[in-house]
């Protein structure tokens, strides 16, 4: 009976972290602007469409990304907008 | 003497059959094959004669006064009405309410609940204006699967952005050439 309410109680926790994870995602999608989502599904569109070498290599991108130090990242990030803004214009 | 001594061995084959026999529970051809074993074979009916001996000492079990089943009732109630008092012990909390009361009371709580978290996210009219998305399992499994399908384009470019990032600003080596060509000058 004890073993089964510690199967029960872990079985809890875990469908608790987990909606907490989903729940997490989901409201990060909620606060994101509808030209952001768009552009979200293009890429998860196009990401499908990769060959697996390109999806491994962008993954590797990923990974390192998020090992660069912050202000980098910052840095970057902010590049790449204004990149992106200069090409609009143009 | 002899009620203290062990059962005696019965062929194994008959044992089983041999207790039903005791209690009458064989069919009438079973009944007549162990009879004519019994007759033929000493160690068994020596085991059908300790069942008879046996047996009937075992089930008999002992008188007890009406009072005492009288008292047993009363106590197994209330044990039972005790056990039921620790179970819906939030019920006390509850001041009793009527039977329809508790759905009722139930659609309340989840209207009022979907209401609050709709007007509370503000996402109420994007709720009824828009039809429901349909975001690929794969985006939503955790941030980080969002994060990245986010800066999937930035991550294309990262390796340029990142060299462009190490090369010094024109205007910085607009500066540093006129410093030098200030610093030649003085010299």
């Amino acid at each position: 009976m004890r073993k089964e309410k510690q199967i029960a109680l872990i079985l809890g926790l875990f469908l608790l972290f987990s909606s907490q994870v989903a729940s997490a995602a989901s409201d990060n999608w909620r606060n994101l602007t509808p030209t952001e989502k768009d552009r979200v599904l293009e890429n998860y569109q196009r990401w499908q469409r990769l060959p697996q070498q390109d999806k491994e290599h962008l993954r590797d991108e990923w990974n390192r990304w998020q090992r660069l130090p912050k202000d980098e990242r910052e840095r970057i990030k902010e590049r790449y907008d204004q990149q992106r803004r200069d090409r609009r214009r143009d | 003497m002899k009620n203290g001594m062990p059962l005696q061995s019965a062929c194994k084959e008959f044992e089983e059959d041999l207790v039903l026999y005791y209690y009458g529970e064989t069919s009438k051809d079973e009944c007549s094959r162990i009879g004519a074993h019994i007759t033929a074979c000493v160690r068994c009916r020596g085991f059908l004669d300790d069942l008879r001996r046996l047996l009937p000492q075992m089930a008999r079990s002992e008188e007890l006064p009406q009072s005492f089943w009288d008292n047993y009732y009363r106590e197994t109630v209330a044990k039972l009405a005790q056990q039921d008092e620790r179970k819906h012990w939030w019920r006390t909390l509850i001041p009793p309410m009527k039977i329809w009361m508790v759905p009722a009371f139930g659609t309340v709580a989840m209207a009022v609940l979907v209401i609050g978290l709709l007007f509370g996210k503000g996402n109420l009219s994007s709720f009824m204006l828009r039809p429901a998305e349909k975001i690929p399992h794969e985006i939503l499994a955790d941030e980080n699967q969002l994060q990245f399908f986010e800066s999937m384009d930035l991550l294309e470019s990262l390796t340029k952005l990142e060299a462009q990032d190490e090369q010094p600003k024109p205007e910085a080596v607009n500066t540093q050439s006129s410093r030098q060509r200030l610093q030649s000058g003085i010299a």
